[in-house]
């Protein structure tokens, strides 16, 4: 078999796969394209009949336009991912290359937070955040979004596969831990940033119950909040508008995970994730 | 928190678009309670009437201001308002919808007392009737008034009756009920969305509870949930199956302008479905038939709804209770738009039909069902008042329910279940209580 | 394992070595920003939740409502037919969910490893789903799972299967884990796929000069390479499986029955449905105390290997 066979050898089932996991998609969008009343009739109608450009225009464009939400989103995201990216590889470096005592007990410790359901944290949070004054502005989803276990996880496991031996020639030649860290390990950790950088997006992104406990007024709706105008009194989605806001809010990530995924893989390459 | 709501006005009033909300930058500060504001939490969006009360309150009375924040009213938004509530927050006038919120929030001081103030005024005697309550009572104190009037109706597709030649009944029992539907289904159309709660008909207010025990044993339950199985089986009735994996309980509307089923047992909030020609395109006119009778019975299935309270905390309780007053007397007009029929019946005819039925309403309905069914018939409207172990209760009830008329559970033990997990409920409610 | 790693580990014990110790403050330094961050805006909501615990709460009556029970809400999950019907619940959904992505992840990672035609398109398709917001996910499920008409039946009927899914008490766990693994199945390739490039190449030389078959390459080379991937996927999934309810609420709500309340959902059903905040509470620690434990195991099974520093 030549190589050039052999890629379709495996690329043929590979892209069947792939159509396979595409159809909910081809549904999202044609859903994003439909009538309230089409959207959830049997048989599936997979062409939108008649067409409703309108639900773009009116998510876009409308009275409850999704963008104001959309620049909001992406102002909380870039924050919280620049936040993450600094803190969880300070911390990430640390548990991985400076030993102290404890330190493995700690991240344990540390890792353990991640474990209690995160249900259980609205109310107390709703509470303590309206007494540090953060209730219904955008720090109240930045802030803790900037310091996640996971996060610190995840570099330290990247940290933890690269050679100690750097860090001893560094510091036979004097240089002090700051230096070793950001002139020597730091560039290495560019690729696994990114990839960070990408997961740390989406879970920006997509996060609805923060801003639903802690946002109220309209004017701080993030993009998942946003969904909730679409949302009537008595709990019914309309499923049109629902589905093209979804559609329009694919795209930044896309977008960023397009950019990204060269380096997201070469960063992955590095982590040696255990 | 404190926000600074006068900003917002002035803005919104400055850019005079509705979008522009969005560009407003939210405004925080400390402390919270003092501000000049009025703030109130609805569930209903603000562009749904809210916002037209508003309007129209603060042009009456200029020295008020009034934020209306908008709660989406499922579990978790309320659970965001009895936090706010409980934390301090700086809002004044809030709504409750849920049964199991009313209860938790008159009975635990969240909500002001308002009997000296419903006595003091002529207008609002009628919140004092204790037969049909139209206010909730926490230890004979008014702590919530109902705006909102819900009574239950059967809708018909009217040109699909009129082929099957079908009498639009004025009157009718539950057999007779289940007759039409069969005879109103064909190959395309199922005769009958479901089944009106039949032990609601028949019981009337508080059915669920008997004593200090629940009211499962009587035979109603069971006479529901059989008959909603037999219906299926027979295929006057939607399938439950359909209805569970088409989520169907939320989007009744679509399959009714689908012609998908034909009788459609609801409530005025869905009418605003059948007048949008343009999103909720459909062919044929809608008449109104009242809920049938169950042995002799006639409790309207619906109630006195979306209640309104004040915080107890207010600093501005005289100004929040001028807006209370003010939504449910002359300021009630807008909300019908929602299908919200004010309590007090303090609107004309025309304003119910032209808010109620859109601009024509000819067009769509059967005007004159409408009036003899909704306008000029007395319902009589079941609004409970024990609400021990509701949640509970209410879960119990829809997932036994849930397997009965899917087949996999029959009527009896399907109810002695829900008997037994409602008996728990109550018991260790009444019990966490004392 | 990787080789740069496997590389490594000698120089992580050189670094053990006594002498290097005296730069512990220095440590915590770097941990400072994250720590103080997560202790400030996670750790002290956490405890008040690990205190609800042993009261009775019900959230509207305040904090002078809070009633001190001792152990009582612990008896009291000890006996709630409830609770242990979600446990097993959890147990299945999580058993079958995880190990199901895991494979397949694995599967799908070693054959986007391949040169494929499109091969970046592949992958950002297999990624997709984790990007979606979960309401056009379970909108999206609930119509392809449609009983009658559903995508995902027509295409059955070859085999001559319709379940029911979430119109069954039987199916509808199935139907969840289903769209687990649909979701998961790409980011789990995703992180298999950067592990695999970092593959010993003179190792997989070498056993072609020995002439070994694909298995065997697998077996010896490729497999015990991937082991921390794969103990780390198991942890996180194990996470996530086990606190995700996004999706139940959506779709199923817990139903048919109680035939998809898991823990966490039977959890959110305690606190926002029954406002019973303390057992609620009670229940979420029952849960952390579970998961905690599958991840000390996962995480000394890493450790017996020696592949950890």
């Amino acid at each position: 078999m030549t190589n050039k066979a052999a890629k379709w050898y495996w690329g043929i089932p590979l892209w069947i796969l792939a159509i396979a996991f595409l159809a909910p998609f081809a549904w999202m969008l044609s859903t994003a394209l439909k009538q309230d009343v089409d959207a959830y009739r049997i048989p599936m109608q997979w062409i939108p009949d008649p067409v409703q450009w309108d639900n773009l225009k009116t998510v876009l464009t409308g009275e409850t336009s999704v963008l104001p939400a959309f620049g909001r989103s992406v102002f909380v995201a870039v924050l919280r991912v620049a936040g993450e990216l600094f803190t969880a590889t300070m911390a990430g470096y640390a548990f991985a290359r400076i030993s102290f005592k404890g330190r493995d007990k700690l991240f344990l410790l540390y890792l353990a937070t991640a474990i209690i359901p995160a249900q259980l944290l609205l109310v107390p949070r709703f509470i303590y955040f309206q007494k540090l004054g953060l209730y219904d502005t955008l720090w109240a989803l930045i802030l803790p979004g900037m310091f996640t276990v996971l996060g610190t996880f995840l570099m330290r496991q990247f940290f933890v596969s690269q050679p100690a031996e750097f860090a001893e020639a560094a510091r036979m030649d004097g240089a002090n831990e700051w230096q070793i860290f950001s002139r020597i390990y730091l560039p290495l950790a560019s690729p696994v940033m990114s990839a960070l950088g990408i997961l740390a997006f989406v879970w920006s992104w997509n996060d609805y119950e923060t801003p639903l406990v802690l946002i109220s007024s309209p004017e701080n709706y993030t993009l998942p909040l946003s969904l909730t105008n679409f949302v009537d009194e008595q709990g019914q989605i309309a499923p049109g508008l629902t589905m093209a806001a979804s559609v329009v809010s694919i795209v930044p990530v896309l977008l960023v995970f397009v950019i990204l995924q060269r380096r997201f893989i070469a960063a992955m390459t590095h982590t040696g994730i255990k | 928190m404190r926000r600074k709501g006068f900003s917002r006005r002035e803005v919104l009033a400055g850019l005079g678009a509705v979008g522009a909300a969005a560009v407003v930058p939210g405004c925080s500060g400390g402390g919270g309670g003092k501000s000049s504001v009025l703030q109130v939490w609805g569930g209903v969006p603000a562009a749904s009437g809210p916002q037209a009360v508003v309007e129209a309150f603060e042009k009456k009375f200029p020295q008020y201001k009034v934020n209306y924040t908008r709660f989406v009213n499922d579990e978790r938004g309320n659970l965001k308002l009895d936090t706010a509530l409980q934390g301090g927050l700086d809002i004044d006038v809030y709504f409750t919808y849920a049964q199991a919120n009313l209860a938790l929030r008159a009975g635990s001081g969240l909500a002001a007392d308002l009997t000296e103030r419903v006595r003091a005024d002529p207008d609002l005697q009628v919140f004092l009737d204790t037969d049909q309550p139209r206010a909730y009572l926490d230890n004979g104190r008014v702590k919530a008034l109902a705006t909102a009037r819900e009574p239950f109706f059967v809708l018909f597709n009217e040109k699909l009756r009129q082929q099957a030649g079908v009498e639009l009944p004025q009157s009718w029992t539950i057999e007779d009920y289940r007759a039409t539907a069969k005879r109103l289904t064909t190959h395309s159309t199922i005769g009958a969305y479901t089944i009106p709660d039949l032990a609601r008909i028949a019981l009337g207010p508080n059915y669920w509870y008997d004593g200090d025990k629940s009211n499962f044993g009587n035979p109603h339950f069971e006479q529901g949930f059989r008959l909603g199985r037999e219906m299926i089986a027979e295929g006057s009735v939607f399938p439950w199956s359909e209805v569970l994996s088409r989520h169907l309980n939320a989007y009744q509307q679509n399959s009714f302008l689908k012609a998908e089923f034909h009788l459609w047992s609801t409530a005025p909030f869905n009418l605003r479905y059948l007048y949008d020609a343009k999103k909720y395109p459909h062919d044929f006119k809608v008449s109104f038939a009242p809920p049938p009778t169950v042995d002799g019975n006639d409790w309207n299935g619906g109630a006195y709804s979306n209640f309104v309270m004040v915080n107890p905390k207010s600093p501005k309780a005289d100004a929040a209770w001028e807006f209370v007053k003010f939504w449910l007397t002359e300021g009630s007009a807008p909300m019908l738009k929602g299908g919200k029929l004010p309590t007090l019946g303090n609107v004309t005819d025309d304003q119910v039909i032209t808010g109620m039925l859109g601009k024509e309403p000819d067009k769509f309905f059967d005007v004159d069902s409408f009036n003899k069914v909704v306008l000029t018939k007395e319902q009589k409207l079941a609004t409970d008042t024990r609400l021990t172990g509701f949640p509970e209760i209410s879960l119990a009830y829809n997932q036994q329910r849930d397997l009965c008329w899917l087949g996999e559970k029959d009527p009896a033990p399907a109810i002695d279940e829900v008997r037994r997990l409602a008996d728990a409920a109550i018991a260790r409610n009444e019990r966490s209580s004392e | 394992m990787t080789t740069a790693t496997v590389a490594a580990a000698p120089a992580v014990r050189a670094e053990r070595a006594p002498g290097i110790k005296p730069r512990g403050w220095i440590g915590f330094l770097f941990i400072a920003p994250n720590l103080l961050g997560v202790l400030a805006f996670t750790l002290i909501p956490l405890v008040s939740v690990i205190a609800l615990a042993f009261t009775d709460w019900n959230l509207v009556s305040g904090v002078g409502g809070i009633t001190f029970t001792g152990l009582d809400n612990f008896v009291a999950i000890a006996r709630d037919p409830g609770f242990w019907n979600a446990v097993g619940l959890t147990l299945l959904y999580v058993g079958v969910s995880v190990p199901l992505t895991v494979v397949l992840g694995l599967a799908l990672g070693i054959a986007l490893n391949r040169p494929l035609p499109g091969r970046s398109i592949l992958r950002a398709i297999f990624f997709l789903p984790y990007i979606v917001n979960v309401v056009a996910i379970g909108m999206t499920w609930l119509m392809l799972m449609n009983p009658k008409a559903g995508l995902v039946n027509q295409v059955l009927e070859v085999f001559g299967i319709q379940p029911g899914w979430f119109a069954s008490s039987n199916w509808a766990l199935p139907a969840l884990i289903v769209m687990a693994v649909w979701g998961g199945v790409g980011y789990c390739s995703l992180i298999y796929l950067s592990a695999l490039q970092d593959a010993p190449k003179q190792l997989y030389e070498a056993a072609d000069i020995d002439g070994a078959g694909a298995w065997a390459k697998f077996r010896t080379i490729t497999w015990p390479s991937l082991l921390p991937t794969t103990v780390f996927l198991l942890v996180t999934l194990i996470i996530g499986a086990s606190q995700g309810f996004g999706l139940i609420a959506l779709i199923t709500s817990g139903g048919p029955g109680d035939s998809t309340t898991t823990i966490s959902y039977y959890m959110y059903q305690t606190g926002f449905q029954f406002y019973r905040f303390g057992y609620a509470s009670a229940i979420g620690l029952v849960t952390f105390a579970g998961v905690l434990a599958l991840t000390l195991l996962t995480w000394r099974a890493q450790r017996g290997r020696a592949l950890n520093d």
